[in-house]
């Protein structure tokens, strides 16, 4: 796995910033340029680099993001009872069927307009994570109406346990394996998701990020196919490498397997 | 007559599920005075151990407390509110579960589990804290404390398990301890070493305990005084020598009858059947379909627990003119 994400994490520190204006022609790969140079002087090696950079914030903080909603809304949807795991219940249904890219994009659009720039990446992230919680919520609220029936939580509230430190402290980290593996596979959905609204043009103009590359690369790529190729197989690459971590996480931290 | 320590009168705890209201708990009463040991015993669905999760108001849902009356150290506990029962819970009363595998939290280490419900009961630096969790581990006789407190539970054998699960148990020192079938998942020698510590520490702490099982073996070891229980009621109450010697119920006899001894010629007796349906209990007395001794009277009228002597009391309609045998101790 660390294989797998090795070669983009390596090239951070060469990363470079200031794109090489060299003139107006775009330019195959070389061994100045490994990826060659856009149309108008930019050099894709770095600008993917950038993009990485752009796409892992993305991907990791919308899942993180994710994660902290849906285990806090799942939880407590799945421990207490009556109306609030009923209103829990429903709000995530409805979260779980709307049609999520369509408002993705529909809230990227809008809202893009409204914030500072430099926070554009930030805002695709809290639109990302507000449309993406549910089925960490799912999950958790499975596993939480699970865990709550076993003993060591009632053992714990024979010794005097409230229901929040049960909740937290002793039902909460016992299901956290499958967060983390759902994290993991979340991560690689979201950048997903962020290419598609950057390719679509629904991203932020001002950062680099793979989708945006390819937008940029899509009108000439009959000619310059390296300005699409490259970030397309950076995402093909990012996104399989965290499918594989996520399923080598779930392996790992199955204690059937485990045990 | 000392005042009781527990006092548990005519409760009701009943379990409202889908196919009907199970009446678990059914008019049970129990006493436990200072530094006493009681047995409960029974069959499994007997009402053992939901007598003593309702002793600390920790049934589980559906079920509910409906009717009766706890009274610790004098007090009403089903009056209290949520939070009061809270701190009764771990200083005043405890519980030691059955299986220890699952009664210990698999994320944490023997450290934090005995920490954690020290700190949430006494104000303590973690220092402090970590020191009597060890303190703990030797007053149950753990070997190689200090290694033990940073182990997780599954590194660890169902006896060891046990003894952290006691140590939990005692952490802030309760005044009462319920064994519920402590030592029913263990190894029989591991078994006989966990009830001579629970009868050592017994002394030790100077506490009250319930021993819940259904090992006439136990009770017989342990205990000083027995209520015996059947589908949520009680059957009989008596000093425990008195229970084995003369037992006067049809049920407490066929427990008896079901214990294996070395000196036992004849085979060993079953208790014929099944413990009865609790959602439509049986009229009458509701161990009729399987007395042997059963009479017209029994199928019709619910038996009053009447009064043998002192100590010792009995529900059935017959004991007055049956011969039941017991055990020679």
């Amino acid at each position: 796995m660390v294989a797998i994400l090795g070669p983009y994490i390596a090239p951070y520190p060469q990363r470079s910033y200031q794109p090489l204006y060299e003139g107006d022609a775009a330019e195959g790969p070389s061994w100045k340029h490994p990826f060659g140079v856009e149309e108008s002087g930019i050099d894709v090696f770095s600008e993917v680099i950038h993009g990485t950079r752009n796409d892992m914030y993305v991907g990791l903080a919308a899942a993180f993001l994710t994660a902290l909603l849906g285990v806090a809304i799942g939880a407590i949807g799945g421990y207490f009872r009556g109306l609030v795991s009923d209103l829990v219940l429903g709000v995530t249904q409805v979260f779980f069927v709307i049609p999520t890219l369509l408002l993705i994009l529909l809230f990227a659009r809008i809202f893009l307009g409204l914030v500072f720039k430099g926070f554009g990446l930030t805002l695709i992230v809290l639109i990302l994570s507000f449309f993406g919680w549910s089925s960490v919520a799912f999950i958790v609220r499975g596993e939480t109406l699970r865990v709550k029936e076993m003993e060591f939580v009632e053992a714990a509230r024979s010794l005097g346990a409230g229901s929040w430190r049960l909740l937290f402290r002793h039902v909460v980290p016992n299901i956290l394996s499958p967060v983390i593996v759902i994290t993991t596979l979340n991560i690689a959905g979201f950048i997903l998701t962020e290419v598609i609204v950057s390719f679509l043009g629904f991203g932020d103009a001002n950062t680099t990020t793979w989708g945006l590359l390819l937008n940029e690369g899509f009108i000439f790529v009959r000619t310059e196919w390296w300005v699409s190729l490259f970030p397309g197989l950076a995402v093909v690459v990012c996104v399989l490498g965290f499918n594989l971590m996520g399923d080598g996480l779930s392996d790992a931290l199955n204690p059937r397997l485990r045990e | 007559m000392t005042k009781a320590l527990l006092e548990i009168s005519g409760l009701r705890t009943y379990f409202f599920t889908e196919a009907g209201v199970v009446k678990a708990v059914n008019d049970v009463s129990v006493e436990v005075n200072d530094g006493q040991t009681i047995g409960l015993v029974g069959e499994s669905g007997s009402g053992k151990t939901v007598t003593a999760l309702s002793a600390l108001r920790i049934v589980p849902r559906p079920g509910r407390i409906v009717d009766g009356s706890i009274r610790f150290e004098g007090e009403e506990l089903l009056t209290k509110s949520e939070s009061e029962m809270r701190k009764l819970r771990g200083p005043k009363m405890a519980v030691v579960f059955q299986d220890p595998t699952t009664s210990l939290n698999p994320v944490y280490t023997v450290e934090k589990q005995l920490t954690d419900i020290i700190s949430l009961h006494r104000e303590m630096s973690k220092e402090e804290a970590s020191k009597s969790a060890l303190r703990l581990l030797e007053r149950v006789r753990i070997s190689e404390p200090e290694r033990r407190l940073k182990a997780y539970p599954h590194e660890l054998s169902g006896g060891m398990k046990q003894r952290i699960a006691i140590a939990r148990a005692l952490s802030c020192e309760p005044k009462l301890l319920f064994a519920d079938e402590p030592t029913t998942n263990l190894d029989v020698t591991i078994q006989a070493q966990v009830l001579e510590l629970l009868k050592q520490l017994q002394k030790e702490f100077g506490m009250a305990m319930v021993m819940i099982t259904h090992d006439m073996g136990i009770i017989a070891d342990m205990t000083e005084r027995v209520t015996v229980l059947y589908a949520g009621k009680v059957m009989e109450v008596a000093d425990t020598k008195t229970l084995f010697t003369a037992p006067k119920h049809p049920y407490t006899e066929a427990l008896l009858k079901a214990v294996p001894s070395v000196a036992q010629t004849r085979a060993l007796e079953v208790i014929p059947g099944n413990i009865p349906n609790l959602i439509e209990p049986p009229s009458g007395c509701v161990f009729h379909p399987r007395c042997k001794y059963a009479k017209g009277i029994c199928m019709k009228e619910v038996p009053r627990l009447e009064k043998v002597d002192e100590r010792h009391y009995v529900a059935c309609h017959l004991w007055r003119e049956l011969k039941l045998e017991g055990k020679a101790s």
